[in-house]
Formats: structure tokens, sequence, C-alpha cells
């Protein structure tokens, strides 16, 4: 159904704007590198593909005139939703490029700022682009030349949503939110297929079947474990054996 | 339509008012050179270790040696940094100074770094808060919980967007190692200390309204542009001009007189509590403190202006126009006032008290101001507007400045005042002490409460004010109930100007009519019981000028006079209710030399300018005799041609034994 089609593709848009939010807060300070521009570069990629995407479903639902009145309402704060990730991608992104142009990696000294970050952001936005392990490929020069893209991408993204204000009659301030004040601590999403999957409170890892490289540490440490022990008791039974058997 | 955000590009391009910014980001840059800045070293935490932590006194001593100022400098430097947002604490977060000692900082990244060109929108704050909801399980401080709910109220409309966005931001933030989620979450943290300051401090972001114009751009050429360029340049050669001389004379003076006064310029006793956080300041000099300060006083020679504007200069001018009987001219600036500053809807209930109580001739409190502007008054008291009664203020004001200011300063009341007042020590405060005061920050009390209790205090003053009455004649006398302006109580708004005479609001009066109402409405219900006359026409008659309370006070007069004879025994009967009647009656009686206890009746109307037909058989009695016998013949008097002071712009509508 429409509609499903539509949540999914607002929640994997919702991801990318989360974190690509990561990685731009990471730019300048000294977790900063060729990968991270390039890590940008790919996510903001993505980010448009599924804005584009969103934004041709929603105004076709939109337009459709023959639609029920709950269904209108569904799709306008849809469209609410939407528009928001769109508006922080946008601040996002002309921030970056900002950022991009006060801190330029290929000059002789590097005045990255001691923030205390060290780590670098590879697994942000191996789940912003949903791929296990992401291949660096770009130049040496990416953070210059990726600014001229970037600028052209502000453009096209502040054309397109003043287009959207155009084209689409929503009131946003008449659209009423489904959750209500603490839904954030409730411990399932009102979600569809994208399946985030079941998140509690604490820091368990999240089942998600689209981001197969978010193995959290904890994970791994309780698989070694489990496996420990498998191999401990096979061993003491084989002990047993021997025993028994001499 | 969404309604975006149009005010993005408001910031610097706009008015650069923040250029410390751009200058701070510079020298943060020098500071956190891994070479030549602050010296860095690890954080340790339970298991983790995270670098580039600096201490405080590594950044003060690098600051000193980089700019060469001592460590007092840079220091308050140093704290500009924190409070900017460009370095934040580790310990002790939301006091966002530079600590002296080995307490630790880091540097923020530059995403978080201060900027008016990308303003700080409330969808981050509430995504923010949710995802702070979410890692403290729930429990959010009481500041933070108020702005969420009232986020939630407000932004109702994306909350769905804003839950979304903190889960997904929450799990992203996840994927990071350790030590780098802690970091994380340390700046985050920070740049909303900044930027939504916990109650009780204040934001260095603060910069005041933003420009919607840029004043840098080009303005179209349009008719509209030269109008306003040729209207300005008409004004400007209409200007009247001061000679140089003579307007710096004025401000050197100026500069002069007040440069110990100033708190910037020179110090403020006993200690400024924007810079120690100890109100003592503050609190001695309340609008309504007993003792005031040397250096109020101290003010209150320089001008007359800044006297009146002080309310406790005020409450000493008048107690001394009290001691010299000539309050009715502060009470007649202060009403004044009050008509000025007063609701649109009071204000012709006021002209019409004021002038009943100061201007009429035989008015109570009779002031005296010369033919000319009484004529300008009482033509524009015609069609009362607010500044109408403006001449005759500024004549008594003058009056009051030329005359009884220059005693006043001469007066043992002064005298007395200037003796008792105080001069606090300085505080000298160690370090420890500044802490625990800051700690130690209250919020003062609400503007709404404040108002409320001065409220009370009015209504308390108004119960218990007495009487000053300048004029005695037989209508005036002990009018206790007729409690006019007495100006007693005075408990303004704290937002006294110096500068400006007439610029503080003092609704300092009680209305007289509720007074008057008060005591009419008791008065009138003994007369009932007492006399028990038909006096049914008065009260249900229908007032002049459409208004039931204001001729309350005319209705009683009236109706004394009606009675025609004695109305000195109206007021007798009406004097044991007011406890005050009667010392002030005690007291007025000697200032009249016409009062004699036992003169013979005579046509007295001519004295006071007031056409009355007073039968001849009336006398005037002091108060105290109050003589039954006297009541019963007032009772049997009918009719009297006595005219009592009405206004002289409401036509006179036909009364019964009215002449």
């Amino acid at each position: 159904m429409g509609k499903e089609e539509c949540k999914t593709m607002l929640d994997a848009l919702n991801k990318v704007t989360a974190c690509y939010r990561h990685l731009v807060i990471a730019l300048g300070s000294t977790s900063d590198s060729q990968n991270l521009r390039e890590e940008l570069k790919r996510t903001r990629k993505k980010a448009q593909e599924l804005a584009v995407a969103n934004r041709t479903k929603l105004t076709a639902l939109l337009k459709d005139k023959t639609i029920s009145k709950e269904d209108r309402s569904e799709y306008e704060r849809l469209w609410v939703l939407f528009s928001s990730s769109m508006e922080l991608l946008e601040v996002d992104m002309k921030r970056s490029l900002e950022l991009g142009q006060n801190f330029p990696l290929k000059v002789p000294t590097r005045h990255l700022i001691q923030t205390g970050m060290t780590g670098s952001t590879t697994t942000v936005a191996a789940r912003a682009i949903s791929v296990q392990n992401i291949k660096y490929e770009a130049d040496s020069n990416i953070d210059t030349v990726d600014l001229g893209d970037l600028q052209a991408e502000i453009s096209q993204v502040s054309q397109m949503m003043e287009e959207m204000e155009m084209k689409v009659q929503v009131a946003p301030w008449a659209v009423e939110a489904k959750q209500e004040a603490g839904a954030e601590l409730k411990s399932s999403m009102s979600v569809g297929n994208s399946s985030v999957g079941v998140i509690s409170i604490c820091e368990e890892e999240p089942k998600e079947h689209e981001s197969g490289g978010s193995r959290d540490a904890g994970f791994a440490s309780i698989c070694a474990v489990v496996i420990f022990f498998v191999i401990v008791t096979v061993a003491v039974v084989l002990g047993y054996l021997v025993i028994n058997m001499s | 339509m969404t309604i975006r955000n149009t005010l993005r590009d408001y910031g610097q391009r706009y008015r650069p008012r923040m250029a410390c910014l751009k200058k701070a980001e510079k020298v943060l840059l020098e500071m956190q050179d891994p070479k030549t800045g602050v010296k860095s070293q690890p954080q340790r935490l339970v298991i983790t270790t995270i670098p580039h932590a600096i201490t405080g006194e590594d950044i003060i001593a690098w600051l000193a040696d980089r700019f060469q100022i001592d460590t007092q400098e840079a220091r308050k430097f140093g704290s500009m940094l924190v409070a900017l947002g460009y370095i934040y604490p580790l310990q002790d977060h939301k006091r966002l100074v530079v600590k002296p000692d080995a307490s630790l900082y880091r540097f923020q990244t530059p995403y978080f770094w201060p900027t008016q060109q990308w303003p700080v929108e409330d969808t981050d704050y509430a995504i923010y808060l949710a995802k702070r909801n979410i890692r403290k399980k729930g429990i959010l401080e009481l500041h933070e919980q108020e702005q969420y709910n009232r986020l939630h109220k407000w932004m109702n409309h994306k909350w769905d967007f804003i839950v979304m966005q903190a889960k997904e931001q929450y799990r992203a933030a996840k994927e990071r190692k350790k030590p780098d989620r802690v970091v994380f979450d340390c700046q985050e943290r920070a740049y909303w200390v900044v930027h939504r300051p916990p109650p009780g401090t204040v934001s260095a972001m603060d910069y005041g309204l933003d420009r919607r114009v840029d004043p840098n751009a080009d303005e179209a050429k349009t008719h509209d542009f030269y109008e306003r360029i040729m209207i300005f340049t008409q004004q400007s050669i209409m200007r009247p001009r001061v000679k140089s001389s003579v307007s710096i004379g004025a401000l050197v003076k100026y500069c002069a007189t007040y440069n110990s006064h100033d708190p910037f310029l020179s110090k403020c006793l006993p200690s400024n509590p924007w810079l120690t956080d100890d109100v003592t300041y503050w609190t001695l000099n309340m609008p309504n403190v007993e003792i005031p300060t040397k250096m109020r006083v101290e003010r209150w020679t320089f001008s007359f202006g800044e006297l009146l504007s002080d309310p406790r200069g005020r409450d000493d001018f008048r107690l001394f126009l009290k001691k010299e009987f000539s309050g009715e001219n502060l009470a007649f600036w202060e009403s004044c006032e009050d008509l000025k500053w007063g609701t649109a809807a009071t204000m012709r209930e006021k002209a019409e008290q004021i002038y009943k109580t100061f201007l009429a001739r035989g008015a109570p409190r009779w002031i005296n101001i010369d033919g000319k502007t009484m004529e300008i008054t009482v033509n524009g008291l015609k069609h009362p507007h607010r500044y109408v009664l403006d001449a005759a203020q500024t004549h008594i004001y003058m009056l009051m400045k030329k005359d009884s200011y220059g005693r006043y300063l001469k007066s043992p009341v002064f005298k007395d005042t200037l003796k008792k007042a105080i001069c606090p020590e300085e505080h000298k405060f160690t370090d420890a002490q500044l802490d625990q005061n800051a700690k130690n920050r209250r919020p003062s009390l609400s503007p709404i409460i404040l108002r409320q209790q001065e409220q009370e205090q009015r209504a308390k003053m108004a119960a218990s004010a007495t009487v000053d009455i300048t004029q005695l004649c037989r209508f005036t006398t002990p009018v206790p109930h007729l409690a006019v302006y007495s100006g007693i109580t005075d408990y303004p708004s704290a937002n006294a100007s110096p500068s400006l005479p007439f610029l503080t609001h003092t609704p300092a009066c009680p209305s007289p009519i509720s007074v008057a109402l008060d005591s009419t409405s008791a008065s009138e219900r003994r007369a009932e019981t007492s006399e028990g006359e038909g006096e049914g026409n008065p009260q249900t008659r229908a007032p002049i000028g459409g208004n039931v309370s204001k001729p309350r006070m005319a209705f009683s007069l009236r109706r004394l006079l009606k009675r025609g004879c004695t109305p000195s025994t109206m007021f007798a009967s009406l004097s044991p209710k007011c406890p005050s009647a009667a010392g002030t009656s005690s007291r007025i009686q000697p200032i009249s030399p016409d009062q004699p206890t036992q003169a013979p009746p005579r046509r007295i109307g001519n004295f006071f300018q007031i056409k009355v037909d007073i039968p001849p058989e009336c006398r005037i009695y002091p108060i105290e005799s109050e003589d039954e016998e006297e009541e019963n013949r007032a009772a049997s008097r009918s009719g009297v041609g006595a005219k009592e002071i009405i206004c002289p712009w409401e036509s006179l509508t036909p009364q019964n034994g009215m002449g």
C-alpha cells in the first residue's frame, strides 16, 4: 500500500538525516579525515535519492483528490515529517559547506580542533548508506572538489523545497502528532517494514535487517562467551570419555 | 505550505553585533595547536581515557603569555571564551567560567561553535531533550522538563518527527566507540548549556533583537525614500540649537556630578550585585526603604527632578511639606501624573476628581496657580484628556522647585534624613565566597507578586489615610469621609529613572472615589437611620455625567447643604467613625482663623466666593460638640439655596432644592 511504502521511505530518510548530522558534527575536529569527507559525500547522495523518491511519492499521493479524510490527514502528517527532515538536511548541508571551506585538509598546517574525538565515523556512515563495509576510493583532493558539488546540491535541495511548498497545500500546524510526550521512552517504534526492530532502553543491539554492519561490540562478546562455554563443555565431555575409556 | 524560517540569514551580515566571535575563533585555533597551543593531557575516566583535555590554569597561563596580560585579565578572557561556548568545562558543566586550578576543559567542535548566522532552532533543542530523555530514562532536570513540555505543546505538529529523529540520532551515536560517545555527549550538553541556559544563568549569546533589514543594502530610491530624506532635513533645520559652549558645559557638569554615582565608573557600595552575586545593594536601595543610603540622599540634592523621581525622596519631601502645610502642591502634581499615566477609562473621573479637590473655587485642597493657567485648565477640562492638566502641573512643579525645594534642603527633615543615612562598607569577597554566592543565587520576586503587594499596601494606606486639607470652609472642615487625596501612600514601581522627571509611574494615591465610597456609604447609612428624612431623591437621582460613583461625594455634600444649616452636626455624626478624623480635625482647627467657636451666625459665603444662601441661624460648631438638639433642628430645616462645587463643564440639571 502507498502508506506503508511511504513510511518505509520516510524512516530511511530519517535515518540518513540523523547519520548525516553526526558526520557533520565531526567535521573540523580531530576525527576529521579524508574518509569523513567521502562518507559525507556518499551519505548526501543517498539522502538526495531518498528525498526525491519520497517527494514524488508523497506529492502523487497528496495530489490525489479522491482519497478519504483520514488518509489525507495521515499523508499530511507524513508530509510534515518529510519536510522537517528536509529542513534539517538543508541546514546540515549548508553548515558542512561552511565547515569544509574553513577546515581544508590538504594544507601544510592542518588545524583541526583537538576535540577529544579520535575514532572514525565509518560505522555511522555505514549505517547511513546501509552497507557492511565502506570502501574508500576517493581522490586526495576530495575536500575541495566536493565543495563545488555540495554547493550545487544545496541549491538543488532549496529549489526542491520551494517547489514542494508551492505544489502541495499542506498546513503543517494543523497536523496532529500521533506520539505523545515521552513517546521516545517507549520500547517499540510505530513503524512498518523498515523494521528497525524492537529497541529497549538499555544498550542492546538493534535487530535490523537492513544495516548488516551494525553489530554492537556487546553482541560479539556474548557470542564469544557462549562459544567458549560450548568448547569447555565439549572438552569436559571428551575428557570424561577418554578417562572412561582408559 | 510550510512556513519556512525566512529569517535565517539575519546574522553577522546585518549587524556585526558579535564581532568578537570571529576573533575568538582565531584565538581558539592558536590555542588548540598541538605544538604551540595549550598543553593538553588525557582525561581518565573509569574505563576509558580521552585525550585533549586542558586544565584551567594552563589556559590562563597560555593566554597571559600570548597576549602579555596579567593573570586576572587572562582569567576574564578565558571565562569569556567558555561563556561563549568555544571551550567547555568537563566538571561542573553548568558554570561557564575558567577556574585557575586543575579543573579540566576541552575544545568544542566547530559545528557547535556559536555563530549568529545559524540561529539556534527549537526543533534541535526538542530533539536534544528527547534524546536526553531516552538516555536518562525519563528523569530530566526541572528546567529541562519544563522546556520539554513547552516545546511539546508548541511544536506538536512536528512531534512525530522529533521523536523519530531523536531515536535515530541516539542509535547513530551508539555506532561510535565509547570514548567518542562520551565526548559527543559532553559536547552536545555544553552546547545547549550555552544556548539554553539553566535558570539563574545568563547566556553570553544574548545580543538583543535581530534586524530584519540589512542596513548595508542599497535602498531603492523611491518617492517615499526621498520624502523621508526631505522631512528629516527640514526637521534638522528647525531644531533649536544651543551654543556648544553651553551644551558641552552642561555635559561636563553632568559628568562631574554623577561620576561618583555611576556604578561603572566608580565603586558601587557595598558591592555590585552583577559582579559578586550579593544583593545587599539592591535591598538597601529598595524604593520604600526606611533608611536610605548616603549616595541616594546626595542624589536628591542634585536637582528637584531627582528628588521627585526617587520614591523615598518623594516621601521625605512629602513629609516636609506636611509639616509646612503645603502638601497640596505635591498631591496635585502626583495626581496629575496619575492622570497622565492612568488608563483611558478612568481619565474622565480622575480629571473631575482633581478639579474638585484642587482647582475648584473653595476646593478642599486648593492650589495656587495664576489666573491665566487656571483659565486654560478649566477650559481644557471641558474635554478632558491625558495632558489637560499639563500647564497647571508645570506651574506647580516650578513653584515647588523654586520655593519648597530650597527650603526642604535646609529643613530639619532633610538634615535628619541625611544624618540617619547609612554608608555601607565595601564587601571583600574571597574567591570561595564568590563561588558560594553564585551557588546561592535566587530569582527575585515575580513582578506580578510585587504589583499585588504594592496594591495591598496602597489599599492599607488608603484605609488609614490622614486628610490634609488646606482651606477650611464650613464645607470642608471635618470631612473625613471625603478622604481626598492625601498622598500618603507611595509604593510605585521600582524603575525610577532619575533623568526624566515625569517618567515614573506612581499611582500613589488611593482613588479618592473609592475611599469616599467606602466612608460615604457608611455615612449615608448612618445618616439615614438617624435623620430618616425623605432623602430618597438624592440617592435615586440620576447622577450627573452618568457616573454613579463620582457624585457620591457630591451627594453627601449636597445633602448636608440641603439641610442647610449645620453640616457640622452631620460631620460630627460622622466623625466618630473615622478615628483619624478627630486627630486631623484637631489639627486643622488652629489653621483657620475664621472659625470662632461661638461666633454669631454670619454670611460666610463671600469669604470663599461660594454663593451660598445660608439661613442666618446657622452656626459653625466645632466638631466635638455633637449636639443632639442641633441634629433635630437640622432635620426640620428645609430647602437651602446652597450651591455646591460642581464642575463647570457639566450642565446644571434642575434639582430639587438647589439654587
